[in-house]
């Protein structure tokens, strides 16, 4: 009402929270298992520590221009060709991470939901959908990302009720017991359980409040973090390491583990995979919408909407690509990293410094 | 048409003679007035549309004896003769002057008596308003058990009275403009001045100068035409037959607007959450209304998806449920000849009929659909073998939860979205139900009402500030001292705690 395009800071921690948790959290606990044993919870704070300082960074850079854009900012402090150089690397990366998602969500709905119904069609139908919300404005992303909140932290206690009783506490232990060598390996498969924190980019300078802003996205960090401590422990003691060690998506799995005699559901696992749809929607979307955003940037032009479709075929033909999950694995989830890393670390670092030594030389 | 009115009283009547052509409702009635009944003066209303008593006890037999004085009131007749008749002559409370031929057209049109005199190049207009009005009655839709049992008529004059009569306060301001070419229907906008906020309002006014049309014969109508997104299925206003509803809502800094002819009036800014809110929550206990509004959630669920459950249950996902239900189904399903989804379709199209059938034909015809959708549809068929009896429990179910709803609107654009979620059902099943459910979602956040997002307060708006206190639930009124966010009132308290 005050003004269009504005959101909160509570929509903003909403938004952080439901576009970094996503298809990650299911393999989560299992990956970094694989990698440090029982001390994989150090792994999972480490990383969460780490990316502190980029939301750090992120809203320095927004405080030191007031009111634009990251892109007016990118083409004010460094050369324009190599911004649009940046942003091309960044479309990539979102490409490639929708397709990647896109793909492991498809396989989950088949493995838990729809044993014949072929990839193709889940694919194609998820990206129609997802289509709709990047083809709104950033504030009905903000809200449908306050809306599908509550559903993860009810998805989270969920989870934790029914597992409660069926838990063997001795499993987690020893929590100790940390290999230390192990810790960067973990550390870098963890790191990449909080992509997603990048659409603060596209929201700091939007606030209502934009004091506040800052510590709402913390919140909403440890908020991430916490919630895969959470989803971790839980794996842990319902499987044990060894066993852990062995599933795919253990998040989802040790669902189907519970059965609660004289309750109306049997198999959990069809509400869980309900609740998933609407999370990986939260994720999803706020990634296409930024693709759209980014190559309207690089195109100069105000609206986003008309380069939706475009990008549907691409990450189609990507998410198909690999002919079965571990090529997925193996293909797509390093070249994933890789983009991860340049676009959303390093490429906003770079601008910050050349921010930071332009305002200096000024000054 | 003569703008100007002619001092000669035969050549404004041929006008006006010529404008209301055949239209046999405009009556003319010529007087003689002054002394020697030397001046000729001429009435013209439309009959039906005036009170007739008024017009003749206080206007024409008054004219006819007052106006007949001595020679003195001659001379001021003949020099300001309409102020002297209408101060000195006419008894009816509300006299203008009129000065253009238009004006005299509308006037007639609204039901206002004109008074012709020779000589005079100006009219007047004698306030005469009258017709039969259906009267106060309780209103057919919002029924509550315990509250005001007053609800809104035919007529904007009364109507805007019962509304006034619960806010009495120099800060309700009521406009009132025309809208449609030809209708030229009275649409009155009433906010509280120090509380509304001043960009809805202008907003409101700003859509209303926007309407073109020929006629606006209900607020519907004029809803459509202002609303935010006319695609939807779902209402952005509230509406409204209870002026306790209207009232409540402008102290809350909301804008309503009343209709002429229209027993509905529109509340703008809206939400999800107002479109849930019935004016029972505010009159019961706080607890009682606390369950109701969340079985109304509940009921928004189980409107929109019961049925395509049902049919992604047992086509795609049988062993979602507990083994022993999972026979108990097959076993009932063991004699139908029809897949779930043909039989989901099959029976909620038969109660959209029966729906219909039962809105449109009222009393002991009514009564009769009752027993043929009981009898025939409910039991035959499931004796025939041709539904299941669960399949009659879901659809008796969706259909309670969409009449538990406040706002048929609401229930009703759910009505379509079932069906667009059953069809989904059938095609994806569980996955195909939450397709569904995320699309629908978005659409209601991209929804807004005069520039507030439609979802309040579940999308943000007034989240923190405390609007789910009286939406998701009802807070005693103790714990309400604040009005609610979403229309970013100007004075932010209602109430003091002393």
């Amino acid at each position: 009402m005050e003004g269009k395009n504005q959101i909160s800071n509570e929509q903003i921690k909403a938004l952080l929270i439901t576009t970094v948790i996503g298809v990650g959290i299911l393999s989560l606990p299992s990956d970094v298992a694989m990698i440090l044993d029982t001390g994989g919870w150090v792994a999972i704070v480490i990383s969460g520590l780490l990316i502190i300082p980029f939301i750090i960074i992120i809203n320095e850079l927004f405080k030191m221009y007031p009111g634009k854009s990251f892109f007016q900012i990118g083409e004010e402090v460094i050369n324009p060709v190599v911004f649009n150089l940046f942003l091309g690397i960044v479309l990539l990366y979102i490409v490639v991470s929708l397709s990647y998602g896109i793909r492991v969500f498809a396989e989950v709905i088949k493995a838990y939901l729809l044993e014949t119904t072929p990839t193709e069609v889940i694919i194609i139908t998820m990206l129609v959908a997802i289509s709709y919300i990047a083809r709104s404005q950033i504030e009905v992303v903000a809200r449908m990302a306050v809306m599908i909140y509550p559903i993860i932290i009810g998805f989270i206690i969920f989870l934790v009720l029914v597992n409660l009783p069926h838990m063997d506490y001795t499993n987690i232990y020893p929590i100790f017991n940390i290999n230390y060598k192990g810790i960067p390996k973990g550390i870098f498969t963890t790191f990449f359980s909080y992509t997603g924190y990048e659409i603060l980019i596209l929201t700091f300078h939007l606030s209502e409040d934009r004091d506040k802003s800052l510590k709402y996205s913390l919140r909403g960090l440890f908020t991430v973090m916490g919630i895969y401590l959470i989803i971790f422990f839980i794996t842990l003691s319902q499987y044990g390491i060894f066993q852990l060690k062995r599933e795919i998506w253990p998040s989802i799995a040790i669902v189907k583990e519970v059965d609660l005699p004289g309750y109306f559901l049997e198999n959990l696992d069809g509400i869980v995979m309900a609740a998933w749809v609407m999370v990986v929607y939260g994720t999803m979307g706020p990634f296409l919408y930024s693709s759209g955003i980014v190559l309207s940037n690089v195109l100069k032009t105000k609206i986003h909407e008309v380069f939706i479709p475009f990008f549907l075929p691409i990450i189609y033909i990507i998410a198909l690509l690999p002919d079965n999950l571990v090529q997925v694995d193996e293909i797509i989830g390093p070249t994933l990293n890789y983009l991860a890393l340049t676009s959303i670390f390093i490429i906003p670092t770079i601008i910050f410094i050349s921010a930071y030594i332009k305002r200096r030389k000024k000054a | 048409m003569g703008d100007s009115i002619s001092k000669n009283l035969n050549q404004n009547v041929e006008t006006l003679n010529s404008i209301f052509k055949d239209c046999d409702d405009v009556n003319y009635r010529f007087i003689e007035i002054g002394d020697n009944n030397k001046t000729e003066a001429c009435l013209v209303f439309l009959d039906g549309l005036i009170d007739k008593h008024l017009i003749s006890e206080y206007a024409i037999q008054l004219l006819l004896t007052n106006s007949k004085g001595d020679d003195s009131s001659i001379i001021s007749l003949k020099s300001n003769l309409l102020d002297t008749l209408a101060k000195e002559s006419i008894a009816v409370p509300g006299v203008e002057e009129a000065e253009s031929m238009d004006e005299i057209v509308d006037a007639i049109l609204s039901g206002e008596t004109i008074l012709f005199v020779d000589k005079a190049s100006k009219a007047l207009i004698l306030s005469s308003r009258g017709w039969p009005t259906r009267g106060v009655a309780e209103p057919e839709t919002e029924t509550v058990i315990r509250g005001p049992r007053d609800g809104f008529g035919e007529t904007l004059k009364i109507n805007m009275t019962l509304v006034r009569r619960r806010i009495r306060d120099p800060g309700l301001k009521i406009k009132t403009t025309k809208v449609g070419r030809r209708s030229k229907t009275e649409v009155a906008v009433m906010y509280m001045e120090d509380i509304v906020n001043d960009k809805i309002l202008k907003e409101v006014n700003k859509r209303l100068d926007e309407v073109d049309i020929d006629s606006v014969l209900d607020s519907a109508m004029l809803e459509h035409l202002i609303e935010d997104n006319y695609i939807s299925a779902f209402p952005q206003m509230d509406s409204t037959e209870r002026p306790d509803s209207v009232a409540a809502s402008i102290y809350e800094g909301r804008v309503a607007i009343l209709v002429d002819n229209s027993p509905f009036a529109l509340i703008v800014p809206s939400t999800v959450g107002t479109l849930l809110q019935s004016p029972e929550d505010y009159y019961s206990r706080w607890t009682i209304s606390t369950v109701v509004r969340l079985l109304r959630i509940i009921g928004i669920f189980l409107s929109a998806l019961a049925p395509a459950l049902y049919i992604a249950i047992t086509s795609f996902h049988p062993g979602l449920i507990p083994t022993r239900l999972t026979y108990f189904l097959g076993a009932s399903r063991i004699n139908v000849p029809f897949p779930a989804a043909v039989e989901a379709f099959l029976m909620e199209i038969t109660i959209e009929l029966l729906r219909e059938s039962g809105t449109r034909i009222a009393g002991p015809i009514g009564s009769t659909i009752g027993i043929v959708g009981g009898l025939i549809i409910g039991q035959a068929a499931v004796e025939a073998g041709i539904v299941s009896p669960l399949m009659i429990i879901i659809v008796a179910i969706t259909t309670i939860s969409g009449f538990a709803l406040p706002s048929y609107e609401l229930a009703s654009g759910l009505r379509v979205w079932r069906f667009i979620l059953m069809g989904l059902a059938s095609v994806l099943g569980l996955y195909g139900i939450m397709l569904g459910i995320v699309v629908l979602s978005t659409h209601v956040a991209r929804l807004e009402s005069f520039g507030i997002p439609f979802a309040s307060p579940y999308s943000g708006l007034g989240l923190q500030e405390g609007d789910l206190k009286d939406t998701l639930v009802k807070a005693p009124i103790q714990k309400l001292q604040l009005r609610p966010v979403f229309t970013f009132p100007k004075n932010k308290r209602r109430m003091r705690k002393r």
